[in-house]
């Protein structure tokens, strides 16, 4: 049984003519343990579908499942890293984990919850930030916090919503590397979105395209069966690496140009109009005085 | 330690300091003098501008007051205001002094008043000798004037008396005349009317020019009179104060009743019958009265320090009551767009209203409620705290600090409003993925975030606040800045106007101080991306 899946989602924003209907008919299983990758055209409703998965929207026919179950609402069982990370402004590291802590594991005594927020603190690489306000964290220490805010959840699905996409391409390396150390420790169940072919492969276990909006589905998926731990530094001259990179690649670009042939081109029509050139001008005025 | 002070005063604002801080440090002096010269010396140079113009514009304006006063003249009323401050505080003390202090003390007022009288003397010396050389001064001044006067006039009785009895001789032959020429005649007459009257005129003219220069101020002889009014005054207030530590002495008074005390009881041992039921109740009055001057104090008037702060305090009431009124609203005002739909006419109906029209509503509402406030439990409460008791909380006081709140909650509501209703959409994400419940979300997502601009609010809320107590209470005479501002408009005395302009000094200065205040506070709730301070 998948852990979460979304069975046949319809969604879409406004009604009535203004409809604009994001998703239709799309449904996804997402096996325990699994790494799946989602990966979309910018504007191909990414950020919905994991906003349905998170719970923070709930679709307009279908359903999304965990453990089996129809959930409406989010919850911390399904942790969510955001794009633009979401920390509070005015709490420093420390507290805004502790404040996932404290709502997750109420139980905790205070120590307790210092020693666990703390571990989670050091498990992203933030020990000697916790005084710190978000505002003066890199955007890559900004994004270790956010997830580790989500980790020490302890999510039965960790959500990650484009979390590389807002990084320089250096500080990106180093967070892929991070982020699979992290999730090799306890193999949780991730769903990543992502707008970069090499970071799904080299990161997933399955890929799952998903088609250019309006109105989209998922793709066939792709799995990846490249052995762990991958080094991205070999990994390039990897054939299969390569060979699943380009059928990836040319399955996105052949969905996107059929979408564009799908996508009605309108035409408009130009009126038949001659240049008149300054001399030829003058010309005409003096001809009609 | 740089880096601390550097990060201080830019928190509080204070950022002219940030070169000085620097240049001790030896960081580019050259950037530091030029940033020293364009945020510290610019504004002096222009201070001491404003000072010259003022000492210049001044006196060329005359009122039914006097004249504008100069900045020295300020100045000094300030010094008085002090000085009065000071001896009214040194007289309480003296009333309740005991022992061998109160005897010392004494000995040393009788000293100080014991100095004065050859001061006296010399002081008066000098007015009569102003007065002596101010007379000779006028009467020199007056001597060509009156003078010119007389001549004019005798010019002016001549030329009317001949043109008189030339018209007189014109008359005479006036039956025999034509119609044109009896016309004439009648336009003669009228002309020589109204030069009569332009001739008063000029006379009155040179008239007025004596009586002006008989008013004209006269330095020395200012000098001299203050100097004497000055001495008049340390009189009457050592005077006073022998007075307060001698025979209106709170010991000494208690000895005193307690020694009449003993002879009536004395008398009532040896007394009987109708004398000794008088006694007996003139004993119970004595006893009694031994208790209230036991309990008593100096009646101390209300001195511009004290006032002041009456005011602080009144504007902190009200702006506290203001804000319990404000933050909730504006906070279910910016949660719920129906609630904003249904308040949104009372708040723009409501915020234009003047305190003008407030405060006679608080004072009648606040006096239903209040109608004795010798006997309310509240106030008496109130008068027995320490610190506030002895401001003496009044219902004109609550009046105005409900005014205050009135006219100042406003910003602090609708500042609010939007600050819980532009709150981040993500952070409301956060909190439901935690499922936080109302409360949780109310207090540890969005109040946190909706404060820079809640405290933003607040700072305007305190800004308006002050201005509009100062008119509440010029209104309602509760003691404070604005009666003292009242008490000298009316009792129009030689520096009252001196006085008022001390007190837009003391009154900008206070406003300024808040403004810090609350900025340092906005700044320390702000987080990055909130509005900045301004």
């Amino acid at each position: 049984m998948p852990v979460l899946g979304l069975d046949n989602v319809t969604f879409g924003y406004g009604s009535g003519s203004e409809r604009y209907e994001v998703l239709r008919d799309a449904s996804l299983a997402i096996e325990k343990n699994e790494f799946v990758a989602v990966i979309g055209f910018s504007g191909s409703g990414k950020s919905t579908l994991m906003a349905l998965l998170a719970g923070l929207e709930k679709p307009d026919v279908g359903e999304v499942r965990l453990d089996g179950n129809a959930k409406s609402e989010p919850g911390p069982e399904r942790g969510i890293v955001f794009q633009n990370y979401s920390l509070l402004p005015w709490l420093s590291v420390f507290e805004n984990i502790n404040i996932a802590v404290r709502k997750v594991f109420p139980e905790m005594s205070r120590s307790e919850r210092r020693d666990y927020v703390q571990k989670y603190v050091d498990l992203v690489t933030l020990t000697g930030s916790e005084s710190k306000k978000p505002h003066e964290l890199s955007g890559g220490m900004r994004q270790r916090l956010s997830l580790a805010r989500t980790l020490s959840m302890q999510p039965e699905v960790l959500l990650l919503d484009e979390p590389l996409s807002a990084l320089d391409a250096l500080t990106r390396a180093v967070l892929q590397d991070e982020i699979i150390r992290l999730w090799e420790e306890d193999r949780r169940t991730v769903v990543m979105i992502t707008n970069d072919v090499d970071e799904a492969v080299l990161m997933a276990d399955r890929i799952v395209p998903l088609t250019p909006g309006p109105s989209a589905s998922f793709g066939p998926s792709f799995e990846v069966t490249l052995p762990r731990p991958r080094d991205r530094a070999t990994l390039n001259f990897d054939p299969d690496f390569k060979h699943l990179r380009n059928r990836v690649t040319s399955y996105m670009l052949s969905i996107n140009d059929e979408s564009k042939t799908l996508r009605p081109t309108i035409e408009y029509p130009l009126p038949d109009l001659q240049p008149v050139l300054p001399s030829q001008r003058r010309r005409a005025v003096r001809t009609s005085a | 330690m740089k880096y601390k002070i550097l990060k201080v005063i830019d928190v509080s604002g204070l950022t002219f300091l940030t070169p000085v801080v620097r240049l001790c440090y030896g960081e580019e002096p050259q950037k530091q003098w030029r940033e020293i010269a364009r945020f510290i010396g610019a504004p002096l140079v222009a201070f001491v501008v404003f000072l010259g113009l003022w000492t210049v514009l001044a006196p060329k304006h005359r009122t039914k007051s006097g004249e504008v006063p100069t900045p020295a003249v300020v100045l000094e009323s300030a010094n008085d205001i002090w000085k009065f401050h000071l001896r009214e505080n040194a007289k309480e003390h003296a009333y309740s002094m005991t022992g061998e202090e109160r005897q010392a003390q004494l000995a040393e007022a009788q000293e100080r008043l014991a100095k004065l009288p050859p001061y006296e003397a010399a002081a008066a010396k000098k007015v009569a000798e102003a007065n002596e050389a101010r007379a000779a001064a006028v009467t020199a001044a007056l001597e060509p004037l009156q003078q010119q006067y007389d001549e004019r006039q005798a010019e002016i009785a001549a030329a009317q008396a001949a043109r008189e009895s030339d018209l007189l001789k014109q008359a005479a032959g006036l039956e025999s005349a034509s119609v044109d020429e009896k016309q004439a005649y009648l336009a003669a007459v009228a002309s020589h009317l109204a030069a009569v009257d332009d001739e008063r005129d000029e006379l009155q003219e040179l008239k007025g020019q004596q009586t002006e220069v008989r008013s004209q101020p006269f330095a020395p002889l200012a000098a001299a009179l203050r100097t004497q009014t000055k001495i008049a005054e340390e009189k009457q207030f050592l005077t006073k104060l022998i007075e307060q530590l001698d025979r209106a002495n709170r010991a000494q008074k208690a000895t005193r009743q307690v020694a009449s005390l003993r002879d009536q009881q004395k008398q009532f041992l040896a007394s009987s019958g109708e004398d000794a039921y008088a006694l007996a109740k003139s004993i119970d009055k004595s006893k009694r009265r031994i208790e209230t001057t036991a309990e008593s104090t100096y009646a101390k008037p209300y001195t511009l320090p004290m006032q002041i702060w009456r005011s602080v305090l009144c504007v902190f009431v009200g702006f506290l009551i203001g804000t319990a009124i404000a933050v909730p609203i504006g906070v279910c005002c910016g949660l719920s767009k129906t609630a904003m739909a249904a308040l949104t006419p009372f708040i723009a109906l409501f915020k234009p209203v003047s305190p003008i029209v407030w405060l006679p509503l608080a004072l009648i509402i606040v006096g239903g409620f209040i109608p004795d406030p010798d006997k309310n439990p509240l106030i008496q409460w109130m008068e027995n705290l320490p610190f506030i008791g002895w401001m003496q909380i009044n219902p004109a006081f609550i009046a105005s600090a409900i005014t205050v709140a009135l006219c100042s909650l406003w910003a602090t509501m609708t500042n609010t409003a939007l600050g819980v209703a532009s709150i981040d959409k993500d952070h409301l994400n956060v909190a439901r993925v935690l499922q936080l419940g109302f409360w949780e979300r109310l207090f540890k997502i969005i109040i946190p975030s909706a404060l820079p601009l809640i405290f933003a609010g607040l700072r305007i809320s305190l800004g308006v606040g002050w201005m509009v107590l100062i008119a509440a209470e010029l209104l309602s005479s509760s003691e404070g800045i604005g009666k003292f501002v009242w008490d000298q408009f009316n009792n129009g005395a030689s520096d009252s106007f001196a006085k008022m302009m001390v007190v837009v000094f003391v009154v900008g200065a206070i406003g300024l101080l808040l403004d810090r205040i609350m900025i340092v506070l906005q700044r320390m709730v702000s987080f990055e991306g909130s509005v900045a301070a301004i």
